[in-house]
C-alpha cells in the first residue's frame, strides 16, 4: 500500500512538470529540452534554503519558485526571439548548464552525491491537492486570451503578429508560467523524496516530460494527464516492466506516431459539457 | 493629411530592387488598388507596410504619424490589418476563436484574472465573443462558429480571413489578391461584401488584385507597379486608357512579327 502510495504521489509531481510542458510545448510550440532543468532549480532551491540557512518551509517554496522565474527570465527573454529550432538548443544547453553546475559546486550541492536529510515535509494529499491547483491554473489559461494566443502563434507566426499579438510577450509569459510551475514540482519532488541529486533533472526528464505531452495528445490537457498516468504510474506498478520503460517509451511513440500522429486524445478535452452530452446520450440509447 | 501614406518606399533582396522608390497615398474611406505583373513588387510593398520586412529607406505615415520601424504587432495595432494572398488562418483553433484572437489584444484582462477566473474575464470574454460573431454574421459566416477553418470551402475561408481582419479594429484595410480562386459569382459576392465593410465601418481600403473587375469596380485610385517601380496612376479610367500599361501586362507589338 505504502509503495502505491509512494508511486501515485510521483506521478502526481510528474503531472504538474508535465503540466509545464504542454504549456511551452503544446499549447504554445517551443520545444523546451529545459524544463527539467527548473525542476532542479526549485528542488535545490528550496532546500539549500531549508537546510543551510533554515528558511521555514513556507517561505522557502515562493522563494523557489522566484529564483525559478528568474532563471526562466534569463534563458526565456532572449531565446523566445530565436527560430524554433534553435530553442531546443538552448534550452536544452540551459538544462545540461545547470546540471553542471550542480555537479561541480560540491559546497553548496554536495556535487554529484546530492543532498540528503531533507525533511519530508510533503506527501500524498500536498501533492495531489497541488496537481489539482495547477490543472485549474493551466486550463484557466488556456481557456483565456492567453491560450488563445498560444495557439495561434503555434499556427502560422506571422500571421499572428499581423492580427496585432505580441508574438514574443505571450511566449515569454507562458515560459515563466511554466517555469515557476515545474520550479515547485522541484520542490515538492524534494521534500518528499528527501533526497536531491543533479542525476535526476538531466535532459531525459525533460524529454520524457515533451513525449508524455504527445502521447496525450498535442493540444490535449486531458490526454497529458492521462499519458503521465499510463507512462510513469503504470510502469511503476507492473515492476517487472520498469527496466524496460525507455523501450516501452519507444515502443508506445512508435506506435503513436505511426497510427495517430495527433496523439491518444488529439484535441479533445474531457469537459463537464462533454460528459453532459454523453449522459444524454446514453439515457437515449438505454 | 492623408489617412495612409508612403513615401519613398525601397527594398532589395540582395541584388533584386523589389521595391523601388515607391509612394502613394490612401484617403479617407478610399479604396485604391494596386496592380502589376507577377513579380512586380505588390506583396512585398504590404510587408513593408506591415512590417513584415524591415524598410530599406522610406517611411510610411497612418494619420501623420509614423509607423516604419515599429514591430508588426504595433503597426496593426495602430490601425493596419491585412488578409494573406495565400490563406493564412489558425489552424487548431475554431472558426470563431480565429476571429476572437484578432481581438483579443485589445481584451482588458490579466493573467491574475485567469488565475483567479475573476468575473472581469469572464464579462470581457463574453463581449468579445459577442463581437465576434457579429463579424461572422457580416461575413456570412453565422452557423460555421465551431467549425474548423481548414475545413471551410476556399470562398468561405477568404471571408473568415476578412472577419479576422475587421476583429483587429482596423483604420485601413490590406487586402492581398481578395478574390484570388473564387468563382465569378463568388467575386461579385466579395465586391459587394467589400464595399458594404468599407462602408459601414468607415474604412480606407488598399487591394491588391490581378483580377481587373474587382479593381476597376471598387477602386478610387490605382497604382500600377512593374519591376518594383511605379508606372503610372490614376482613376481607373485613367489606367485602362494608359498605353504603358498595356504594354507592360500585354508586350510590344513587334514590328517584326507583323510583317
Amino acid at each position: 500500500m505504502e509503495y502505491i502510495i509512494a508511486v501515485l504521489t510521483f506521478t502526481g509531481i510528474t503531472v504538474i512538470g508535465v503540466l509545464g510542458s504542454y504549456l511551452v510545448t503544446g499549447l504554445t510550440g517551443l520545444f523546451s529540452f529545459g524544463q527539467a532543468a527548473f525542476f532542479s532549480v526549485g528542488a535545490y532551491t528550496s532546500v539549500m534554503l531549508v537546510k543551510n540557512l533554515e528558511v521555514p518551509f513556507l517561505l522557502a517554496v515562493p522563494a523557489a519558485m522566484a529564483v525559478g522565474l528568474l532563471a526562466g527570465f534569463l534563458v526565456g527573454y532572449p531565446t523566445v526571439r530565436l527560430r524554433r529550432d534553435y530553442i531546443s538548443l538552448v534550452t536544452f544547453g540551459f538544462g545540461e548548464a545547470i546540471i553542471a553546475l550542480l555537479n561541480n559546486s560540491v559546497n553548496l550541492t554536495g556535487g554529484a552525491m546530492g543532498l540528503s536529510g531533507i525533511p519530508q515535509y510533503t506527501n500524498f494529499t500536498v501533492v495531489w491537492a497541488s496537481v489539482a491547483v495547477c490543472l485549474a491554473l493551466v486550463v484557466g489559461y488556456k481557456y483565456s486570451k492567453y491560450g488563445r494566443q498560444c495557439l495561434a502563434l503555434r499556427a502560422d507566426e506571422l500571421a499572428a503578429k499581423a492580427m496585432g499579438i505580441n508574438v514574443n510577450r505571450i511566449k515569454l509569459v507562458t515560459f515563466l508560467f511554466a517555469a515557476a510551475m515545474t520550479s515547485y514540482a522541484g520542490v515538492l519532488y524534494a521534500f518528499y523524496t528527501t533526497y536531491v541529486e543533479p542525476g535526476a533533472f538531466g535532459w531525459i526528464v525533460s524529454a520524457e516530460w515533451i513525449i508524455i505531452v504527445f502521447v496525450g495528445g498535442i493540444n490535449s490537457l486531458t490526454g497529458s494527464v492521462f499519458a503521465t498516468i499510463l507512462l510513469t504510474g503504470l510502469p511503476e506498478m507492473l515492476r517487472f516492466a520498469s527496466e524496460w520503460r525507455i523501450a516501452v517509451y519507444c515502443v508506445i511513440v512508435l506506435l503513436i506516431i505511426n497510427y495517430r500522429p495527433i496523439g491518444i486524445f488529439g484535441e479533445f478535452e474531457l469537459t463537464f459539457k462533454w460528459l453532459r452530452q454523453l449522459g444524454k446520450k446514453g439515457v437515449k440509447a438505454s | 493629411m492623408s489617412r495612409l501614406e508612403a513615401k519613398n518606399l525601397s527594398k532589395a533582396f540582395g541584388g533584386v530592387q523589389a521595391i523601388d522608390d515607391f509612394s502613394f497615398c490612401v484617403e479617407e474611406r478610399q479604396i485604391v488598388g494596386i496592380i502589376g505583373p507577377n513579380g512586380a513588387g505588390k506583396t512585398t510593398a504590404f510587408n513593408l507596410l506591415t512590417g513584415v520586412y524591415p524598410i530599406d529607406r522610406g517611411q510610411v505615415f497612418l494619420d501623420g504619424k509614423e509607423l516604419s520601424g515599429l514591430p508588426q504587432y504595433k503597426i496593426t495595432q495602430q490601425g493596419i490589418a491585412r488578409t494573406f494572398q495565400n490563406i493564412r488562418l489558425f489552424k487548431g483553433l475554431s472558426v470563431m476563436e480565429n476571429v476572437m484572437t484578432a481581438a483579443d489584444p485589445y481584451s482588458a484582462y490579466n493573467l491574475a484574472d485567469v488565475f483567479m477566473y475573476s468575473g472581469r474575464k469572464r464579462k470581457r470574454e463574453k463581449e468579445i465573443r459577442e463581437m465576434s460573431c457579429n463579424f461572422l454574421k457580416l461575413v456570412g459566416l453565422a452557423g460555421y462558429e465551431e467549425e474548423r477553418p481548414e475545413n471551410l470551402p476556399y470562398g468561405l475561408q477568404r471571408k473568415l480571413e476578412l472577419a479576422r481582419a475587421l476583429a483587429s479594429n482596423p483604420k485601413v484595410l490590406l487586402l492581398d489578391e481578395p478574390a484570388a480562386g473564387l468563382n465569378p459569382s463568388e467575386v461579385q459576392d466579395f465586391i459587394r461584401l467589400i464595399r458594404m465593410v468599407h462602408d459601414q465601418f468607415a474604412l480606407s481600403v488598399l487591394v491588391i488584385e490581378h483580377r481587373m473587375e474587382v479593381i476597376m469596380t471598387l477602386c478610387d485610385n490605382i497604382y500600377v507597379l512593374n519591376f518594383g517601380k511605379l508606372l503610372a496612376s490614376g482613376t481607373p479610367a485613367e489606367i485602362q486608357n494608359n498605353p504603358e500599361v498595356t504594354t507592360a501586362y500585354i508586350g510590344e507589338e513587334d514590328e517584326a512579327c507583323l510583317q
